[in-house]
């Protein structure tokens, strides 16, 4: 009997599989120009994530669906942010992709709609850990990761602690992230670690990580300019730092120099980003949810996760066999216990506190 | 005529001091701009300084951009340049329009009256321009407005009025007022005084103003980036996304397309406005 | 003086430009409002938190920073735009003059985020001067030039060069050379006519520039933050911290209120002291 529940059960979860599998193609036979008209205001991000999502999401949801997606293309998490703040309830924006913070933020402000899980079949496939969030407000949408960057012409073999960047032999010539970032958080996290806390032990962190001032030669407030710190030789490390910025340059060492590393004693640090939609957005809601539906597709998730080295967070993400063995993107399962994933509450908490610290410490 | 003010021969140490420290100023402005431009022909995708070859191939490829329809950003890059053009022209109108009656009355007024009025249009260079674009942001959204192209126009000429009002105030400072009681006491009326003999006399002033409120409206990044919507934008926002996600000669070569532009528009000002006594 | 100027028409030529200055100064009350406000993110009631907040050694570290590199800035723009000026004016072809005229705007036309390229390829640790410096044998580690205050204040006179030129060529233009003559033919050499001559005579016009430069200088924001590497904290990135990713909008208000004051005390200052100077002079 345990066996036949258990042959049941199997049999219920492989269809229910095949069905999530094969859920992408139907939905887009189906959706096939039954949104022409419709037009999707998204914001995103300014950086090469953003690009991408044009590239790789809005682009051939706009030919399978024949909506048009118009793309602003401006700023950072925090700048979105303030943004959305001063639009109040007029919302120019249908969807939004933005990290962690962000949604937790303007949940907590009530200025975001709660969309609809059963329009999102593609949730199916997600892992359940990175399904929604702020609230069942945001839904999940790719893995943030932040590891430490290094110069392949000054490291031999990639560094493996964030010691490193307090050896007095890269003086000058190491870069942290700008206070401004979530990846300051993590930095000051990772230097808690380091020196044997949890984390959570700032006070401890501040102090060694006042060391770095005089030693640093910038922040890396403009991505841009890192990589042609790096190229030029001027840069040794840095960290805690995305190589999102760079699926280009770490594919092609020998002309940037650029290395990056997950593989580091304390841990490197993950972070959920969201798709979110605010309160009164001017656009259809069935639009919206075919969108976000479309970002969590397989197909989409793994060329997106090649194009930027994020994590996909559908279990079954096509990537080509390169990117299934590149170092740089991580999958959920491979997360495991080197993986810092921050209590949101807590960074919520500590956030204005430790920006101000840092800022102050290290300028 | 005016060689007496730098002597060109027999000037000795004083001559040379004077020349020495324009060069410098000259190289403190163009140096940048050389060096991008020098890369925006090299022949590599990557930005090492010299490039190793040169092309053109990158200005190709701006001319697509051009020319294509362009799917990464809001709005194509030539709805962009036509946006910020219209914002430019308006503002540059506008400002000279306000600023030039407004000099001719302050350089006729007492002291006091004129030096609270130039402090006052001298504050929109003051405040940060971060919070003014967000104070912007929130006044308009807070009193729902519907403003269309207008709600970029208005801050812009905010910020102009500093440049053009000094320029005009400028201008105003060599004519003397026995100029136009001439004109009067032949029997024109005050304010045709102003328009036949002032406006002309201040001529260079209320061109280097407009040219000024043309450039600093077309390149105004800070306070438009608060205030653009995703319908309304203008070429440096556009810029600015297409400079964050990739800094390769493609784009430093857009970059020398804009300063082209901007350069043909000047121009164009130039020989529309001043006629003979153009500022170049 | 304003015998012919009546009431009536000054009021009729100030009103457009009160108009057009308007929606500015309701921005300017709105944000005193705000930094009065007693929440952060919102008006809503009366507070003097968001000014207290500011009293930190941290701010003050950043107003002062602003200040000194604001008018170092504003020195040497002085000291170089004269020279341009002077040179500008008595340039005799028409081509030179206009390439020279169009050289001087370029800091205002090319993207800052693509000029600040240009710095770093020049200025970088590996940038042009560094390697001719390490090639030459003068010096075997990179010298910063930039990410630190030498950077920002290099980007802070380039920025503002070409605003402070054409004001002072246009008080150059309206001297009268008749001085000049008169000065050299009583046997002044050059360098004394330019100071007891020319330099008076400028001098409004160089208070003009260089209270528009300093102003100018002083609200920076997008200088400190490329060419600082984030590191030279002037009071417009605290501001603009402030704003996001901290919200705390009512301590950005009050910040950006006590730039305006600072500002506006150092230009009446400086009008003061010069008036008083001028009026020792003419008498």
């Amino acid at each position: 009997m345990t066996l036949k529940t258990t042959r049941r059960n199997l049999l219920i979860s492989g269809a229910a599989g095949a069905a999530a599998l094969a859920m992408p193609a139907v939905l887009r036979a189906a959706d096939h120009g039954s949104l022409k008209g419709k037009e999707i205001r998204l914001l995103t991000w300014s950086d090469n994530t953003g690009l991408a999502i044009l590239e790789n999401i809005a682009k051939p949801f706009e030919e399978a669906t024949g909506a048009k997606v118009i793309a602003d293309r401006t700023g950072s998490t925090s700048e979105m942010v303030a943004k959305l703040r001063a639009l109040g309830d007029r919302p120019q924006y249908d969807v939004i992709t933005l990290a962690g913070v962000g949604a937790v933020e303007l949940a907590g402000d009530g200025l975001l709609a709660k969309p609809d899980l059963n329009k999102l079949p593609n949730l199916e496939q997600v892992d359940p850990r990175f399904r929604t969030g702020a609230d069942g407000h945001g839904i999940g949408y790719l893995l943030w990761t932040g590891g430490l960057i290094y110069n392949t012409k000054t490291f031999s073999a990639p560094p493996t602690s964030y010691e490193q960047l307090w050896d007095a032999a890269h003086d000058g010539r190491l870069f942290l992230p700008p206070a401004t970032w979530t990846d300051a958080l993590d930095t000051i996290f990772a230097t808690g670690k380091l020196l044997g806390g949890d984390g959570t032990n700032a006070d401890e962190a501040f102090a060694k990580l006042g060391e770095l001032r005089d030693r640093l030669l910038t922040f890396g407030e403009n991505p841009t300019q890192i990589s042609e710190l790096f190229r030029s030789n001027a840069l040794d490390i840095g960290g805690v730092y995305a190589p999102a910025f760079y699926a280009k340059e770490l594919n092609d060492p020998a002309n940037s120099n650029m290395g990056a590393s997950y593989a580091v004693d304390e841990g490197f640090f993950a972070d959920l980003m969201y798709t979110i939609v605010p309160k009164s957005h001017p656009g259809e809601d069935d639009a919206v949810h075919a969108f976000i539906n479309y970002t969590l597709d397989a197909n989409v998730q793994g060329v997106m996760a090649e194009a930027v080295l994020n994590g996909p967070i559908n279990k079954n993400a096509v990537m080509s066999d390169a990117a299934k063995a590149s170092p740089f993107i991580i999958k959920p399962e491979q997360l495991g216990d080197s993986a810092v994933v921050h209590d949101k509450a807590f960074i919520a908490d500590v956030r204005e506190d430790w920006i101000a610290k840092y800022t102050q410490i290290l300028t | 005529m005016k060689t007496a003010l730098l002597p060109g021969r027999n000037g000795g140490s004083f001559t040379f001091a004077i020349r020495l420290l324009a060069v410098i100023g000259i190289l403190v402005c163009a140096l940048p701009v050389a060096i991008v431009t020098i890369m925006s022909f090299s022949a590599s995708e990557f930005t090492g300084f010299p490039p190793q070859s040169f092309s053109f191939r990158w200005y190709q490829d701006v001319w697509a951009l051009f020319t294509a329809a362009d799917a990464s950003s809001a709005q194509s890059v030539s709805e962009a340049t036509l946006t910020s053009i219209t914002v430019a022209v308006l503002v540059m109108i506008i400002s000279t329009v306000v600023c030039v009656p407004l000099a001719y009355v302050l350089a006729r007024s007492e002291r006091r009256v004129r030096e609270g009025m130039e402090t006052l249009f001298t504050l929109p260079l003051v405040f940060p321009l971060v919070m003014l674009g967000i104070a912007f942001l929130l006044m308009a959204e807070s009193l729902k407005l519907e403003l269309g192209i207008w709600r970029i126009v208005i801050p812009h000429v905010a910020l102009v009025l500093p440049f053009v009002l000094r320029n005009c105030l400028g201008a105003m400072s060599g004519i003397h007022v026995e100029v136009e009681e001439a004109a009067v006491s032949l029997g024109a009326s005050p304010a045709r005084a102003f328009w036949d003999v002032v406006i002309p006399m201040m001529k260079p002033g209320i061109l280097a103003g407009l040219i000024f409120a043309l450039i600093i409206s077309f390149n105004e990044f800070t306070v438009t980036f608060f205030m653009y919507t995703i319908d309304i934008s203008t070429l440096p926002i556009w810029m600015y996304s297409r400079t964050v996600s990739s800094l390769d000669p493609a784009t430093l070569a857009i970059s020398v397309v804009i300063i082209l532009f901007d350069l043909v528009l000047i121009l164009l000002v130039d020989r529309l406005i001043a006629g003979r006594a153009n500022l170049f | 003086m304003t015998s012919h100027l009546s009431r009536r028409l000054a009021f009729a030529f100030t009103l457009p430009a009160l108009v057009a200055i308007a929606p500015f100064v309701a921005a300017c009350l709105y944000i005193l409002r705000f930094s009065l406000s007693g929440e952060q993110g919102v008006i809503e009631g009366f507070s003097l938190t968001p000014y207290y907040e500011l009293l930190t050694p941290y701010f003050g570290r950043s107003v002062w920073i602003t200040l000194k590199l604001s008018l170092i800035a504003t020195s040497v723009v002085i000291v170089l735009a004269v020279p341009l000026a002077l040179v500008l004016v008595t340039l005799q072809s028409n081509l030179a003059r206009r390439l020279l005229t169009v050289t001087i705007l370029l800091p205002l036309i090319l993207n800052l985020l693509v000029q600040a390229y240009g710095w770093v390829l020049l200025l970088g640790p590996s940038g042009v001067i560094n390697s001719t410096l390490i090639a030459l044998g003068l010096t075997d580690r990179p010298v910063r030039l930039m990410f630190n205050e030498t950077g920002v204040l290099l980007g802070l006179i380039q920025t503002s060069l070409p605003l402070a030129v054409f004001p002072i060529a246009s008080s150059v233009r309206s001297i009268s050379s008749e001085y000049l003559e008169a000065a050299s033919s009583l046997g002044a050499t050059h360098w004394r006519s330019f100071r007891d001559i020319t330099l008076p005579l400028l001098r409004p016009g160089l208070v003009a520039a260089a209270s528009i430069v300093f102003a100018f200088n002083a609200s920076a924001f997008a200088i400190p933050l490329l060419l600082g590497g984030r590191r030279v904290q002037m009071v417009g990135l605290a501001v603009r911290d402030m704003i996001s990713p901290l919200f705390n909008w009512s301590g950005a208000a009050a910040g950006g209120m006590v730039l305006i004051l600072l500002t506006i005390f150092v230009l009446f200052a400086s009008n003061y002291l010069v008036r008083k100077t001028t009026a020792r002079i003419g008498t």
